[in-house]
């Protein structure tokens, strides 16, 4: 498996070439709210004194809330939709 | 009957300065009103979720489609008044722009050193197909070769595209932040250092 994957390493040039991450794209979702949090909080906060703890309880709300959305949506296309057209 | 206490609102001004700066550098504009920490938390997630979508998604998910022409003579020599760059992300580019010149120059790179001149149409500026390679000199695209840059697809494309528009767009928030800004300012009563 590792000799395999050298070539294409080799090959990639950060910044400039795709990740190869279409297997694992979804946990890129954790430092795309987790940047959003940060920046969200540093502009919302009247004091910064409890700014980390803001932003951590930010993040686990927004992953909170992807999972449940996805998790909805799946019962919705997998299972109502199933039982409203009768099969 | 005693009346309940008002909270105290400090009145909002506009400050230009700030506003420019918080384009020109995320956070700037936060620090140049002595908001210091506040401005380096800025910086840190602007930037790093602008350099996040491009190391995710690679230089291809900043593509405004715009070429500058002196700048497009001047790197390939070409005549051609005027380019079209049928493969842009435009809509896209609006809210990475947001970002500041990092994502212009990131996009006048793209442009001008990736993308590559159709052989058949000179007007034509697109990414080069896997088939293609790119010549150094004139711009062209020349069949056999490797690519300039390996065109990124699917989610990889997506998320990268929305983290550096994410990037954008939030920088606008922290923009309006800092050029309407209510916190007391360095002088100014109530004013609690850089930590603020």
């Amino acid at each position: 498996m590792i000799p395999d994957l050298v070539p294409s390493l080799l090959a990639w040039r950060p910044f400039i070439d795709p990740l190869d991450a279409h297997g694992t794209w979804y946990l890129l979702l954790l430092p795309l709210v987790f940047f959003i949090s940060m920046v969200w909080k540093a502009v919302r906060l009247p004091s910064l004194e409890n700014y980390w703890r803001q932003v951590l309880l930010m993040t686990a709300q927004g992953i909170v809330g992807m999972v449940a959305l996805a998790l909805t949506s799946y019962l919705l296309v997998q299972v109502y939709v199933r039982i409203a057209s009768g099969g | 009957m005693t009346q309940p206490q008002q909270p105290h609102h400090e009145p909002t001004r506009l400050s230009v300065p700030a506003l420019v700066l918080a384009w020109l550098l995320p956070g700037a504009g936060h620090v140049f009103l002595g908001q210091v920490r506040r401005g380096v938390f800025v910086a840190v997630g602007v930037l790093g979720l602008f350099f996040s979508g491009l190391f995710v998604g690679g230089i291809d998910v900043v593509d405004s489609g715009l070429v500058v022409s002196n700048t497009f003579r001047k790197v390939t020599g070409q005549t051609a008044n005027r380019q079209v760059t049928p493969d842009g992300d435009a809509i896209w580019f609006v809210g990475q722009a947001f970002t500041g010149p990092v994502a212009f120059v990131v996009d006048v790179v793209h442009q001008h050193r990736f993308k590559v001149i159709d052989p058949a149409e000179p007007r034509v500026l697109r990414s080069a197909r896997p088939d293609e390679g790119r010549d150094p000199v004139t711009g062209m695209a020349v069949i056999g070769g490797k690519p300039p840059v390996t065109k990124s697809l699917a989610r990889v494309n997506e998320i990268g595209t929305l983290f550096c528009t994410l990037a954008g767009l939030l920088n606008l928030i922290a923009m309006i932040d800092a050029g309407w800004n209510h916190r007391p300012r360095r002088g100014e009563p109530g004013y609690a250092g850089g930590a603020t």
